[in-house]
């Protein structure tokens, strides 16, 4: 497969648009599998001809709708292979796609359908139906509404709405009477043309819309420098298509490289799907990465004293090898054996228990992951990449796989101009950026200067030439006393420990620094019900004294590693179970800072109220 | 004495290989009547089971009065002043309802106190006065039930566990056995252990409730706040809102707050 990945061109196989690689790849692999997703329970393949024969009907079932180049298109959904059908097809006819997090409620729905002026929706199921219909009033610019899952939905007369196999009829009408028209459309397709939506979530106020053109998502194919991917490759996707690193993942590189991409069957049976499947390509965000060290040392923490021995003395013996090749060297023939042995007897099975086992290529992004955890993937065997990049911009560096750098997020890759600012933020340029904020003129000119993207994250690059990214920039801390503290490096070390989903420190303005600590629920209960501490529901769990003291002695650990200005005197479990559904969590489940400093004001308050310790 | 009447901690109780609760905590006040909820499965009965003794734990302790009792034969257990009326009434179906109240009062000696109890239990359910000779095969169901309390009654327990009471009962039936519960409660000063599945009613006579699901608890409360919870409204008293169609059929998730 040739492919260019050179300064001055956006080329991927002689291809400018998505369509049109669409297009031409479809037409290549015919037959072979495209995308696999469980029905009652068991995988059905879809082959590249199906793909694009659903794409082809949904993009005539749309023109023959009324839609015209430039329209805005909305999909409303959980990963699906209607997902993606509806997004090539969308794309296909000269709509603009827009993923809506499926997890929103009524009221942020409303804002993104009616900010991006979008006239055609797909909504998952009943659910999501719901939550148009509870703001119909609000949307008259929506003309229709197409459901993919039409379960439940048997008796109801509603003008606007109607079922997917209705828009496939459509298309096929459609496409017998105007063939080639999609082709011609297609083939007129400019890099330059709006491809996408992309909302992020606003901490601060409400969601902006990220233009994006169709030269980003085409660069985008070629973001795994240094590994290669091929037809036989798997890839299981569960992260939010909305999102722009699934995205980049599940649709722009199969695209190119033709793997196989599998839908998680849903986002609570995630591990098991990963179990299933064994996946050769994983990306993840930290959280999952946090989630599957988690799981491992409690189950170590039940074996038998002969599990455990094997379990330490393997991670021991093979840690050596990680050393040296974090140190940049090769590591020598007795580190490599001892490795091979430690792998063979222990580490083999904690993959295979993952379903990790196969992954050749993995990668984290989207948020900052601890190196420790890092290093502990490494011991196994298992060299992450870490990937950095944001909405506006896409992924921009990566880590090489030769010489390893963990903790750093890598270089750029080819195509990508990189430069740190004098207040120390990370300037990103190249020419397949987006095109700046939906309706917000003032917000665009804010963020692209000259050029250049202002990211808002603060960063260096080191001596080997790496960008390390320290914080967002809002996100720094200045205490009272006047020291710079980064939070986010005390939050994932925090985060490294079993116990501790995720943490928010605190302290801008402030005499010492304090933490808000969100528990893992499973790791939790298991530490209580081993130690025989009673406890009903999670707010009980939270209001033991003995968990409140294992939190603190978790945070003591850390605590160790830091400087005294940079430790944390005191802390408050958050004692409200929360799901993707609330505002406190992005849709990628990490809490959101800004957000969480308002809400939970008394804790903070009652944290800065008497002594310190 | 100072802790609660029953300190379940921590318990664990499996069939066989299956774990059917895992990891379950709860607590009786003395005078208290404290409502279990939860659907088919929960792990509710083998909650009350582990209590009295009928099943044993691998993990925690029930402490009643502050001696732990978990593990134990059922008769020790009821000895100490448990009564657990199973699901379903489990009447001695051979034996005349007299006969079985007098079951109940097997371990006793007091043959005063024990005739005094049994005109106290024709007091609160006369229907069974009327059917005292007959055999309790021939009774209605909710005669049963009324049997099977009474009976659980004649060994003057401080503590009765009531496994779905209003299973199998018409509406005007779960009520009346209902306010003979709260009265056995409230003259007696029998504390209460309720399983139930009609959350209405059982949150009504309690003053307190757990809510389980798959074996473990998933909420506790207030019996008046649980009433007022968004979830229990939903998933429990059938309350639901039925969204812009008036049609809704899927399921919000629960969250248990």
């Amino acid at each position: 497969m040739t492919e260019n990945t050179g300064h001055s061109s956006f080329l991927v196989d002689d291809c400018d648009t998505i369509p049109k690689l669409f297009l031409k790849k479809t037409a290549e692999r015919g037959d072979k599998t495209a995308m696999r997703e469980k029905d009652f329970g068991i995988w059905q393949s879809y082959t590249w001809a199906d793909y694009r024969a659903r794409a082809f009907e949904i993009a005539h079932g749309l023109l023959s709708l009324g839609l015209k180049p430039g329209d805005v298109v909305s999909i409303q959904s959980e990963d699906c292979k209607e997902w993606v059908f509806a997004d090539i097809g969308i794309m296909l006819c000269g709509g603009i796609v827009n993923g809506v997090y499926p997890t929103y409620q009524p009221n942020q729905v409303a804002y993104t359908l009616m900010d991006s002026n979008c006239r055609f929706l797909f909504v998952e199921d009943e659910e999501q139906l719901d939550k148009y219909l509870d703001v119909e009033e609000e949307l008259p610019n929506i003309e229709k509404v197409i459901v993919f899952d039409w379960r439940g939905l048997r008796g109801l007369k509603h003008d606007k709405v109607m079922p997917i196999e209705r828009l496939y009829t459509l298309g096929q009408e459609y496409g017998r009477d105007n063939e080639g028209q999609v082709e011609s459309i297609v083939q007129n397709g400019r890099p330059e043309d709006l491809a996408l939506l992309i909302y992020t979530s606003g901490t601060t106020g409400m969601p902006k819309g990220s233009m994006i053109p169709q030269k980003y998502l085409v660069f985008q194919t070629t973001i795994n420098v240094d590994f290669e991917q091929t037809e036989s490759d798997q890839i299981l996707t569960y992260l939010p298509l909305c999102h722009v690193a699934e995205r980049v993942f599940s649709i722009c590189l199969p695209l190119k490289s033709g793997c196989v991409i599998n839908f998680a069957e849903s986002p609570e049976t995630v591990a098991r799907d990963f179990q299933e499947l064994s996946p050769t390509l994983v990306f993840a965000v930290p959280r999952v990465w946090e989630k599957f060290y988690s799981r491992v040392s409690t189950s170590m923490s039940e074996a038998t004293w002969f599990g455990r021995t094997c379990y330490n003395l393997g991670l021991r013996a093979a840690s050596a090898r990680a050393r040296k090749l974090l140190d940049g060297k090769t590591p020598g023939v007795v580190d490599e054996l001892k490795y091979r042995l430690a792998n063979a007897l222990v580490f083999r099975n904690i993959k295979q228990l993952l379903g990790l086992d196969r992954a050749h290529y993995l990668a984290t992004g989207a948020a900052p992951i601890s190196t420790s955890l890092l290093e502990w993937y490494l011991i196994l065997g298992l060299s992450i990449t870490e990937v950095y990049g944001q909405t506006e911009v896409g992924v921009v560096t990566t880590t090489r796989p030769k010489p390893l750098r963990q903790g750093t997020v890598g270089e750029p890759i080819p195509g990508v101009d990189l430069k740190i600012s004098e207040e120390g933020e990370i300037l990103i340029r190249h020419p397949y950026q987006f095109d700046g904020y939906l309706n917000q003129p003032e917000k665009t000119r804010e963020t692209i200067i000259d050029g250049w993207v202002h990211t808002g994250d603060v960063g260096e690059i080191d001596e080997n030439g790496q960008l390390k990214i320290t914080d967002r920039m809002k996100d720094i801390i200045i205490t009272a006393g006047g020291k710079n503290v980064t939070p986010s490096l005390f939050e994932n070390e925090l985060k490294f420990s079993p116990y501790v989903s995720d943490a928010v420190v605190i302290g801008d303005q402030k005499k010492y620094l304090t933490c808000l600590v969100m528990i893992d629920k499973e790791n939790v209960e298991h530490h209580a019900q081993m130690h025989s501490i009673p406890f009903t529901d999670y707010r009980s769990l939270c209001a033991r004294p003995e968990v409140v003291e294992l939190i603190g002695s978790e945070l003591n650990k850390v605590n160790k590693k830091f400087s005294s200005v940079e430790q944390i005197k005191k802390f408050r479990l958050i004692d409200i179970l929360l799901t993707a559904e609330d505002e406190e969590l992005t849709p990628t489940m990490k809490l959101k800072r800004s957000y969480v400093s308002n809400k939970y004001n008394d804790l903070i308050e009652d944290m800065y109220r008497g002594p310190s310790r | 004495m100072s802790g609660p009447l029953l300190d379940i901690r921590n318990i664990e109780t499996y069939y066989g290989p299956v774990m059917a609760i895992r990891g379950v905590s709860l607590t009786v006040e003395e005078g208290e009547i404290v409502a279990v909820l939860g659907a088919n499965g929960a792990g509710k009965t083998t909650l009350l089971k582990t209590a009295s003794g009928a099943l044993d734990c691998r993990k925690g302790q029930v402490i009643f009065e502050g001696n732990e009792i978990q593990c134990r034969e059922p008769d020790w257990v009821a000895r100490q002043g448990i009564a657990h009326v199973p699901e379903g009434r489990e009447v001695f179906p051979l034996l005349t309802v007299t006969e079985n109240l007098m079951m109940g009062a097997y371990c006793r000696t007091d043959r005063e106190d024990i005739q005094k109890d049994l005109e106290t239990v024709y007091g609160y359910f006369p229907a069974l006065k009327e059917l005292g000779s007959s055999l309790a095969a021939f009774l209605s169901g909710g005669q049963q039930q009324m049997l099977a309390i009474g009976r659980g009654f004649m060994s003057r327990p401080k503590l009765l566990l009531l496994d779905e009471p209003s299973l199998g009962l018409s509406p005007m039936l779960v009520s009346e056995i209902f306010e003979t519960i709260s009265r056995l409660n409230r003259e007696q000063n029998i504390s209460i252990l309720l399983v139930e599945q009609n959350a209405h009613i059982a949150l009504q006579v309690s003053s307190r409730g757990y809510v389980m699901e798959v074996g473990g608890m998933v909420m506790d409360d207030d019996s008046d706040k649980l009433l007022e919870s968004e979830d229990i409204k939903e998933f429990y008293l059938g309350k639901k809102d039925e969204g812009a169609r008036g049609l809704r059929r899927w399921k919000k998730k629960k969250t248990w707050r």
